[in-house]
């Protein structure tokens, strides 16, 4: 896999100290340095918050270990303070900064493309187009980073990261020992010698970074020696461009470019390339970044000459959403006036019906016995009951799905990670301006300590008017259970000292009531109550270890079954109310006897359809 | 099919116009409503284009000659008390309920009694043990029919709780004391598709009781709380011509005038024509004037009759007759309250062809339809 890959590229290059908040696709880089950390005396953490693991991984550096931190687009954003710091202080070893997109927002709830953070910050970027130049690269970024004595950003995406591909591997080389922080140095910070200075020093290092790219062996042409067409490509667009050429034939009129240094550019090298053809087109993944640095480049460095660029601008590739091989064929055809059938039409007819024959349509929903469903179960009735029209905000994170079927479509903001408990912060105040309905927040444990402890503690000294939602599922679940400060294990298993977020909260001096989302009459009934009082803020901690992790090494709690006679079916009028309201996918409507059924191969034995059933159909018995 | 959506538009027709009396016999029929604190509202979206709701509510549809021939076997009657075999007076020989109770304990007496003679084996009552909020309790001793003796003047849900234990096979023969708008409900409930109608016949007794209005929390509830600062323990309207209504804490009683409180009714009542719970087997309420210490009890169905005469042969009540003034009183009371009704309906629809929940035509509402045009007039 590609994150593998990274992984073993900061290996290859004597990487000591990794450190990360998990985001997919990023996840894996870690998760694959945690499994191998005790073996070859490393030090990798899930830090609570990417700001944090940049940090460090920058301490790390300054002592003089090779470090490495690797998030999502959204977790680079959270690390920007930062970042925006330490590149103008700069660092000692080696530390990269691998940044894992996500075109089409696949797992995200934004589409960015960081390689624009790179360039904001004057900072090297490397993209990598194959899962072997993903682990080339990132060694080699170690060097660069050195060479520089700055962060050197690796950028990945989602078709890179979670691809697999063959890796021929080099040697591992053996982590220094030999840590120390120089304290007769002069200090790290821009306070002394005005940022400006560092400013400046830093787009010195661009001239020199470039002169180094120039002769990378990740940069490299194939084609004609004057092509009718140039590509200038990166990124998972080498290998779409490549197939497309091949597909159309066009080997002897079309030439790519390939760069795997996309910033700052090797001028020298992509002039030289550019001079060969009149017509360009760029590919890539996202914004029109190569684009625009090339067009830049072409109007200070080629003037007086007609070339026609083919992109973003002109339509030809999608500047949002992922791109693929038959999007550059479109593009190919257009601007080469030739004719290709990607897909000719019986055949698509044809596949579209057969998918639709056998794929089920699955919507985005919680899983079988997610405590999540109870908990929002209970909170749109008690909504519903209390009658005030109470608004729920929140975050991303598995209860994110709150806003859909799955979650009675009470969650109504959904924004970056703790975003609920600050939304609700200012919807908490505006009594004075005549507003009535109560106001829920609602975050995960694994989000409470990333990103939402600083709202909390601002409604607590503004007297924000919100209850907190903590839905404690104990672990960052979606993105594969990986531990925070709040669960007793560390990143490679060891024991660790677990905050507890109750303690926490009542140590803030705020109301908290823990209530246990599979009973949900008595979590109905103590919402009911918070909803009564007002005027500052409450937490109520919903707990209850996800289902799949507990699965992994539980028994199930209950065995669930259907007393065939007592579900009444489609004559019941309850309108199926166990699968068409309640959702849990572990219940399943059997379209030829019209009853409810348990899915015994995905049913967890939560037990709480048990409660929602009006004909008491559901039966649950205790596994011992 | 006129009805894209059951659950929907008894949300639109009854509950949002402040047509539902909360009588609770929606709720517990189906899952997509409840009862909380003085409202009845619907929790999830049902689709269904007919559903146990509206075959439940009486408020959405009510036709008093169908109700009349299932309970009686014949029409709507012309009198203004229901069909009717007989009005009589009576109280309990019993002092522990009569120092609990209301008036003069007959209700209490009675299904205490039809309990103990095996008539019922439990009983639905309406427990104020919450004040603010009474519910529908199962009864299945003494004790319990004792605790719910007394009044609260408030509206609750009780057929809900019927809803829950009619399909328990524990509960084989069950006795109901309600209000009118209850009663109504549960004889509606007799004509409903099987579904909702199939375990009906264990309802064995119906004890209506005489009801003028109920109060409306928590808009009361919020009136009471600027008045009165511990919490209420029980409400009385004393006979007339107090006309006002005692609200009772541990330490003191306040009273209210009646128009004070006017304002708090339930919206429902002002739309209900039964006085004296006329589908019931029999209805009880309070005496005046020369039997202020009596209950009236208008003595309706046969099983009714045989529950009474019984009650009163084994001396667990004792019964008078009725004074000549005070069952005319009734009677123009019960007919005042028809014709309140039929006038408060006709303004909110705004013509007599559309009677709101009224359907079919009963001689008695022909005329007092005929007597609000020409009062109109």
């Amino acid at each position: 896999m590609g994150n593998e890959a990274i992984a073993r590229g900061a290996l290859e290059a004597g990487v000591g100290v990794a450190a990360a908040y998990p985001g997919t696709p990023s996840t894996d880089i870690i998760d694959s340095l945690a499994d191998v950390a005790k073996d070859l005396n490393l030090y990798v953490e899930w830090s609570v918050n990417e700001k944090v693991a940049l940090e460090v991984a920058a301490g790390a550096s300054l002592g003089g270990v090779r470090a490495l931190t690797a998030m999502k687009q959204l977790g680079l954003n959270v690390a920007l303070d930062f970042l925006a710091n330490v590149s103008l202080t700069g660092i000692k070893s080696g530390l990269v900064l691998v940044v894992c997109d996500d075109p089409g927002a696949l797992s995200s709830t934004n589409e960015q493309d960081s390689r624009n953070i790179a360039k904001m910050f004057d900072l090297p970027l490397l993209e990598a187009a194959t899962a072997q130049e993903a682990k080339d690269m990132t060694k080699w970024a170690f060097e660069l980073s050195e060479q520089i004595s700055n962060v050197c950003l690796v950028r990945s995406v989602t078709r890179i990261s979670h691809a697999r591909g063959n890796v021929v591997l080099g040697e591992l080389r053996e982590v220094s020992a030999r840590a120390s922080f120089d304290t007769t140095q002069k200090p790290y910070t821009t306070i002394m010698g005005g940022a400006p200075q560092y400013h400046r020093v830093l787009h010195e290092n661009l001239t020199k970074i470039a002169q180094i790219f120039e002769s990378s062996p990740f940069n490299g042409y194939a084609g004609p020696e004057r092509p009718e067409l140039l590509i200038i490509t990166c990124g998972t667009g080498w290998l779409y461009s490549w197939e497309a050429i091949k597909m159309l034939s066009l080997q002897d009129s079309v030439g790519i470019l390939k760069l795997g240094t996309t910033w700052p550019l090797p001028g020298e090298l992509v002039k030289r390339h550019m001079m060969k053809a009149e017509k360009i087109l760029v590919v890539e993944e996202v914004d029109a970044f190569l684009e625009n640095n090339l067009k830049v480049l072409a109007v200070d460095s080629l003037p007086g000459r007609d070339r026609i660029f083919y992109g973003k601008h002109s339509g030809h590739i999608n500047p949002f959403g992922e791109i693929n091989t038959d999007i550059v064929i479109r593009a190919l055809t257009n601007i080469l006036n030739t004719k290709y059938i990607i897909r000719d039409e019986a055949y698509r007819q044809k596949a579209t019906e057969i998918l639709n024959r056998y794929v089920v349509f699955r919507e985005t929903q919680f899983c079988p016995g997610c405590p999540h469903r109870g908990l929002f179960w209970a909170l749109k009735d008690s909504l519903r009951l209390d009658g005030q029209e109470g608004v729920l905000t929140g975050d991303i994170g598995c209860y994110g799905s709150g806003v859909g079927s799955t979650g009675f479509k009470q969650l109504k903001t959904m924004h970056s990670m703790g975003s609920g408990i600050g939304v609700a912060n200012g919807l908490g105040k505006l009594e004075q301006f005549g507003f009535k309905q109560p106001v829920l927040a609602t975050c995960g444990d694994s989000t409470f300590f990333h990103a939402a402890i600083p709202a909390l503690i601002n409604g607590i000294h503004s007297k924000a008017n919100f209850i907190l939602l903590l839905l404690d599922n104990s672990g960052t679940a979606m993105t594969g259970f990986q531990p925070h400060p709040g669960i007793p294990m560390n990143a490679v298993g060891d024991p660790a000292p677990a905050v507890d977020i109750g303690d926490l909260c009542r140590g803030l001096g705020v109301p908290v009531e823990i209530v246990d989302p599979y009973d949900i009459e008595d979590t109905t009934q103590k919402l009911l109550n918070v909803l009564r009082h007002s005027g500052r803020p409450r937490v109520i901690i919903s707990q209850r270890e996800c289902s799949l992790m507990r699965a992994r090494s539980e028994k199930p709690l209950y065995q669930m079954d259907v007393v065939a006679h007592q579900c009444q079916g489609e004559t019941c009028g309850c309108n199926r109310f166990c699968t068409r309201v309640f959702r849990c996918p572990g219940l399943m409507w059997n379209t030829n006897t019209k009853k409810v059924e348990i899915d015994q191969a995905i049913c967890v034995g939560c037990g709480v359809c048990v409660d929602i059933c009006p004909q008491s159909a559901i039966t649950r018995k205790e596994i011992r | 099919m006129v009805n894209s959506k059951a659950c929907e538009e008894l949300d639109t027709k009854v509950i949002k116009t402040g047509l539902c009396t909360l009588c609770g016999a929606c709720v517990g029929n189906c899952p997509y409503l409840a009862a909380y604190e003085g409202r009845v509202l619907l929790k999830d979206v049902c689709d269904l284009p007919q559903g146990r709701c509206q075959a439940a509510c009486p408020r959405i549809s009510l036709d008093l000659d169908e109700l009349s021939e299932v309970v009686f076997g014949g029409p709507y009657p012309e009198d203004g008390l229901g069909t009717a075999r007989y009005v009589v007076m009576a109280r309990t020989t019993d002092s522990k309920i009569r120092a609990r109770a209301q008036d003069a304990g007959a209700v209490t007496a009675l299904m205490k009694f039809a309990m103990e003679e095996g008539f019922i084996n439990s009983a639905i009552l309406t427990s104020f043990e919450d004040k603010s909020w009474p519910r529908g309790i199962v009864a299945s001793n003494d004790e319990q029919i004792l605790k719910c003796s007394g009044s609260s003047y408030l509206a609750a849900p009780t057929i809900e709780s019927f809803n829950q234990v009619i399909q328990n096979p524990n509960h084989q023969s069950i006795g109901f004391i309600g209000t009118p708008c209850q009663v109504m409900a549960l004889v509606k409930m007799r004509t409903a598709p099987p579904e909702i109608s199939q375990n009906l016949d264990k309802l064995k007794l119906i004890v209506g009781l005489f009801c003028t209005w109920a109060l409306a929390y928590p808009d009361f509830g919020r009136f009471l709380e600027k008045k009165i600062s511990d919490p209420v323990v029980r409400y009385e309207v004393p006979p007339h011509p107090a006309n006002v209504l005692s609200a009772y804490t541990d330490k003191e009683r306040f009273s209210f005038s009646i128009d004070e409180v006017l304002p708090f009714v339930r919206p429902a009542c002002r739309f209900c024509l039964d006085l004296t719970a006329e589908f019931a087997d029999l209805s009880v309420g309070g005496g005046r004037g020369e039997v202020l210490n009596w209950n009236t009890v208008v003595i309706r169905t046969e099983r009714g009759m045989r529950l009474f005469d019984s009650a009163a042969k084994k001396g667990v009540i004792e019964t008078a007759p009725i004074p000549e003034g005070n069952l005319s009183r009734l009677k123009a009371a019960a007919y005042n309250k028809k014709k309140r009704a039929i006038e408060n309906i006709i303004q909110r629809t705004g013509c007599t062809d559309d009677l709101l929940y009224l359907k079919g035509r009963p001689g008695i509402i022909k005329r007092l339809v005929a007597e609000c045009r020409e009062g109109s007039l």
